[in-house]
């Protein structure tokens, strides 16, 4: 009688997040779902968006503040030329600093001589396209330096809220088996497509290697 | 419209199952990728010896992708051929699998092999799947089996999850008594949408 009441409230829970859950990622889904497509079909026109990059370089007077300490210094020069971004790929020598600033379609190499007080910026623009592909990988990690954390907070958010879409995934894939048991008599074919992606995923992820 | 709420329902139901171990694939290799400091800690990469070993003669005059292949042949190796180094004196490229990676070092002049393996694991191995094809190394992409199946099923993945939105828009909207609060979980995905792209752009 209980787990009756239990499998009752499990399938009413399940079936309100389904629904509730998946309209409020239509939009995180297909963004997702389009940027995986353009990653994927690289020879697709649309998918070319390197090739129409702009690219500009910017020569700007800056004041060199006399810190030691690299962050001071790239806070400093960020706040004098209004930019900001994911910080990557810092390289500072006595006398100059270089590094990236990125953000999903956009990144500044940037190039400061503090005995010049001269910063050179050389910025690459992406059309639409590019920044959505961008955006799909965009989570300020380097797979090279795993500590690294991202050090602008948009992309914290953003990370994040990849996070929140990937978790939300799993609930409706997980919502979608309970609502499905409690019909299966009425879907028989349930247990075997189930079971036959199940057997495709199992056999790419354990094993492949072992073979 | 009603008529066709029970054929929607069934083709939704059925390819949201088979579906739904690719879906947990992709999901959980993001949150992977996002954090890759705790899943080292959590499943440590281990690197078995290297193993030295001799080819016996390999047909170098071909394409570097053709004697790669000859190569993990002879050493009864197989995996996706990542990409191929080569210099006058060697001949050097990766081959993988989700959770294995291989790398491989010929002496083209004594024909002498150097073979190196990173044993990945189970979660990294979602991520290597999630990756994969990728915008990377096109011209030599898709030369294992697996990764041509998995090509194919990540795009059938990717156009089953926009058909299951579409038809699940279509569901939701055929039962009243979900519309309102349908509607408010519309807009709120909306408005989170925007603000978000709005804050990055």
């Amino acid at each position: 009688m209980q787990s009756q009441r239990l499998s009752k409230e499990l399938n009413f829970w399940g079936r309100k997040v389904h629904i509730h859950l998946g309209l409020f990622l239509l939009l995180f889904i297909w963004l997702f779902s389009f940027s995986g497509l353009l990653l994927n079909h690289g020879d697709w026109k649309i998918s070319n968006f390197w090739d129409k990059r702009k690219e500009t370089q910017i020569v700007t007077p800056i004041h060199a503040s006399t810190s030691s300490d690299s962050s001071t210094r790239l806070k400093d020069i960020m706040s004098q030329l209004k930019i900001a971004g994911e910080i990557s790929d810092v390289k500072m020598w006595p006398d100059s600093i270089y590094f990236r600033v990125s953000k999903p379609g956009e990144v500044r190499n940037m190039e400061v001589n503090f005995i010049t007080g001269v910063c050179t910026q050389k910025e690459l623009q992406y059309n639409l396209a590019g920044k959505i592909r961008t955006l799909h990988s965009f989570n300020g990690v380097d797979k090279n330096n795993p500590g690294r954390q991202p050090n602008w907070i948009i992309t914290d958010i953003w990370r994040l809220s990849m996070d929140g879409i990937a978790t939300g995934l799993l609930l409706l894939c997980i919502s979608s088996w309970i609502m499905w048991f409690k019909i299966r008599e009425r879907y028989r074919w349930g247990w075997f497509v189930l079971i036959l992606g199940f057997g495709a995923a199992i056999y790419f992820i354990f094993v492949l290697r072992i073979l | 419209m009603k008529k066709y709420y029970p054929s929607v329902r069934t083709l939704h139901l059925y390819f949201g199952l088979f579906i739904s171990p690719f879906v947990l694939i992709f999901s959980i290799s993001v949150i992977i990728f996002n954090h890759p400091g705790l899943i080292n800690r959590l499943n440590p990469v281990q690197n078995p010896p290297t193993v030295k070993t001799k080819l016996d003669k390999i047909p170098y005059d071909s394409t570097d992708l053709q004697t790669a292949k000859a190569i993990i042949r002879k050493l009864n190796i197989n995996g996706e051929i990542d990409f191929i180094s080569k210099s006058d004196s060697s001949i050097s490229f990766p081959v993988n699998k989700p959770g294995l990676k291989t790398f491989i070092a010929v002496n083209t002049i004594n024909d002498s092999v150097l073979i190196t393996r990173k044993q990945e694991g189970t979660l990294r191995a979602t991520t290597y799947l999630h990756s994969m094809p990728g915008p990377h190394n096109a011209s030599i992409r898709g030369n294992s089996v697996f990764l041509k199946i998995w090509r194919i099923l990540t795009d059938a993945v990717v156009y089953v999850l926009l058909f299951l939105t579409f038809s699940g828009v279509f569901l939701w909207y055929m039962l009243k008594a979900e519309r309102v609060i349908g509607l408010y979980a519309i807009a709120l995905g909306v408005l989170f949408f925007i603000s978000i792209l709005l804050f990055i752009f």
